[in-house]
């Protein structure tokens, strides 16, 4: 075939003498493909294009090769133009002379799918079309299986890349009743020794610890709310209530069961080891730390900072998330579903799970047609513009992955990775734009449940400057039976404490510590390490589609690659389900 | 051997080549070692670019040497 490649920074001829001998010829086929005035809903002027010339043309030649060797055609000839092109004007002119017309359609068609695929030229963003900053590079829509292999990542790399690329967003200040679940971002200090003053821990008399005597004279009493400095001396008492601030230092408390009292007169009838004084700075020393920075609040968390009168602490903002789930066959769930129409779970499930991180969640619905989705998502703005994390749950009858990339795209972000070698959740897409974070999810809800756990709650973490959720290590307490799968797997299981069993001690680094005390040689555990043991139940399911197992989860184990099953009592990392309650 | 950015990644690098010297020949992983090394914005678009080596889409198992022609190419959208 005679092929002719032009690459021109021209405007194309409005009329072109066509490829190919007349004679031999018996369909000529012209193509061009002209700039459009709109794109995406919005009005341009002009697109520019970039190609890398040298490989273009050879792509070009070796495309028309390949193809004409099924679809026989004469002659070709194509012009790309690049740089600024303006509306109306031709970007693209094919033309294809062959004997019969079939074999000209046949081969232009293949051409420009193709040349969208694997042909180096790119077209960057409409001009004066108010694009945000980031999506100025056009992407080619996608012909379903022809995308250029993307490189998956592995679970690891995809936690790890997620975790670099989430930063930490301003602080604010913020009272303590909204604080709840906010991550500290400020290491608060005692600002005083805790308790302030030496304290009583008992209903009695407090005497110097140095007076030996069994006689004395009750000078004083001291209630729980009272501060009442004296210096004792010998021979003095003062009465005390439980958490009485004690006069002076040096003192300690004799229980009142333990003294006969008449009038001013007291008689100490026995004395305990115990001083009975808690001394001040015994909890805290000023200026120790209380609360880390980093530190997810909790009640007893907050309950610190009221404690040492820090009530606006500086925490993470509370977040702002957009969920949209995409698929024409999704209806309410309070709808009844006619064949080939499933009800949505997708959108209580991630609402619910983001209840353990302090944020406001939006939800909708956007359209398969991508023009019409981004309408939906212009009808929306401001708030996509200020959203700090956008989820976008795929729909099995959109060619989801594409759909939802191509959106993300649109909107800014850049696609970090849009696929992990992990069963379940594999076509999970990442994205960010500047401190924003955008997920694909893939469509089913186990997918959503594993691809939170391990990736959304990470980025979360990030984003509000927290620990990302790691792997803990425990046991399995029966059989995990799989097939051989080349991805790891995230095992939806449940976990349960064993106690007081014999069981050996676990390794370090374990969690928890599985010790009890053994019953054979009589050896006791240490208190510390009575904790019991994880004892995790792997749970059934057979697809990504499968939910029933979702309800009992609460841990997710990992299943290593390549491995058929794993035996009851082997070690396995898992990952805790989040309790949707509190700081998670 | 000379590395050339299109598109995005020449936002990401701020250049459109550089020159890359190397004691020896590198396969993918190795050169992706070196760019990163050099441009870690790079890191990122890995996942959707794809190699070309002497104008042509370089296979995964590709060895790049010292007068190569190397391209980094993010997805396509001509025509």
């Amino acid at each position: 075939m005679e092929i002719e490649i032009q690459l021109t920074d021209r405007p194309i001829a409005e009329t072109i003498l066509p490829p190919g001998q007349p004679g031999a010829v018996g369909a000529w086929l012209e193509f061009r493909g002209v700039v459009r005035g709109e794109e995406n809903g919005q009005t341009i002027r002009a697109i520019e294009y970039e190609a890398y010339p040298e490989m273009a043309g050879r792509e070009i030649r070796r495309l028309l090769q390949e193809i004409s060797a099924r679809h026989p055609c004469l002659a070709a000839k194509v012009i790309h133009r690049v740089g600024v092109i303006p509306v109306g004007e031709t970007a693209i002119y094919v033309g294809v002379a062959s004997p019969h017309r079939g074999a000209a359609i046949a081969l232009l068609a293949e051409f420009m799918d193709r040349l969208k695929q694997d042909v180096p030229i790119w077209k960057r963003g409409a001009r004066n079309a108010g694009l945000r900053p980031g999506a100025n590079w056009k992407i080619a829509e996608n012909v379903p299986g022809r995308r250029p292999a993307l490189q998956p990542l592995s679970l690891d790399e995809a936690r790890a890349e997620i975790s670099s690329r989430s930063r930490p967003l301003a602080a604010v200040r913020t009272p303590l009743a909204e604080a709840l679940g906010r991550v500290l971002r400020e290491t608060i200090c005692a600002p005083e020794d805790l308790p302030p003053v030496d304290r009583s821990t008992r209903d009695g008399y407090a005497i110097r610890a140095d007076d030996a005597s069994k006689n004395f004279s009750v000078v004083d009493t001291i209630h729980a709310a009272d501060w009442k400095p004296r210096q004792l001396k010998s021979g003095e008492a003062v009465r005390v209530a439980t958490g009485a601030a004690l006069p002076c230092g040096g003192l300690r408390v004799v229980m009142q069961e333990h003294v006969k009292r008449d009038g001013d007169k007291l008689h100490v009838v026995r004395r305990e080891n115990s001083t009975n004084v808690r001394l001040r700075g015994e909890e805290v020393r000023q200026g120790q730390p209380l609360v880390s920075a980093g530190t997810k609040l909790n009640a007893g968390a907050l309950a610190i900072l009221a404690t040492v009168g820090n009530v606006n602490p500086l925490v993470s903002p509370r977040l702002s998330i957009i969920h949209f789930t995409t698929g024409n066959e999704i209806i309410p769930p309070s709808q009844t579903p006619k064949p080939g129409q499933i009800r949505d779970s997708n959108s209580i499930l991630i609402r619910s799970l983001l209840q353990n991180f302090p944020c406001d969640v939006e939800q909708g619905h956007l359209p398969e047609n991508f023009e019409a989705a981004m309408l939906e998502i212009a009808a929306r703005k401001p708030g996509i513009e200020n959203a700090d994390v956008l989820l976008v749950s795929g729909g099995a009858s959109v060619g989801e992955k594409d759909f939802t990339r191509a959106l993300l795209e649109q909107l800014g972000f850049e696609i970090v990775f849009s696929q992990i070698n992990l069963r379940p959740g594999r076509p999970l897409i990442f994205g960010v734009n500047g401190l924003r974070v955008a997920f694909g999810l893939p469509g089913n809800p186990l997918s959503h449940f594993v691809c939170f756990h391990f990736a959304v709650a990470t980025a979360l973490a990030g984003l509000t400057g927290g620990e990302p959720p790691e792997f803990l290590r425990g046991q399995l307490a029966e059989k995990l039976d799989d097939k051989p799968c080349p991805r790891e797997t995230l095992w939806p299981a449940r976990l349960e404490w064993r106690v007081g069993q014999t069981f050996l001690s676990a390794s370090s680094g374990d969690f928890p510590v599985a010790c009890a005390d053994n019953a054979n040689t009589g050896q006791e555990c240490p208190a510390n390490q009575q904790t019991g043991m994880s004892a995790l139940h792997p749970l059934k399911w057979a697809s990504s589609g499968d939910i029933t197992c979702l309800a009992a989860a609460n841990a997710l184990v990992r299943v290593p690659a390549n491995c058929a099953s794993l035996d009851d009592g082997a070690k396995v990392d898992f990952l805790p389900v989040m309790s949707m309650i509190g700081g998670g | 051997m000379r590395v050339l950015f299109f598109a995005q990644l020449k936002d990401a690098t701020g250049c459109n080549a550089m020159e890359l010297a190397t004691a020896s020949p590198l396969n993918t992983p190795q050169l992706w070692t070196e760019l990163v090394q050099r441009f870690p914005a790079l890191a990122a678009h890995r996942p959707n670019v794809r190699l070309a080596r002497n104008w042509e889409y370089a296979a995964p198992d590709a060895i790049f040497a010292d007068n190569d022609e190397v391209a980094l190419l993010p997805p396509v959208s001509g025509g």
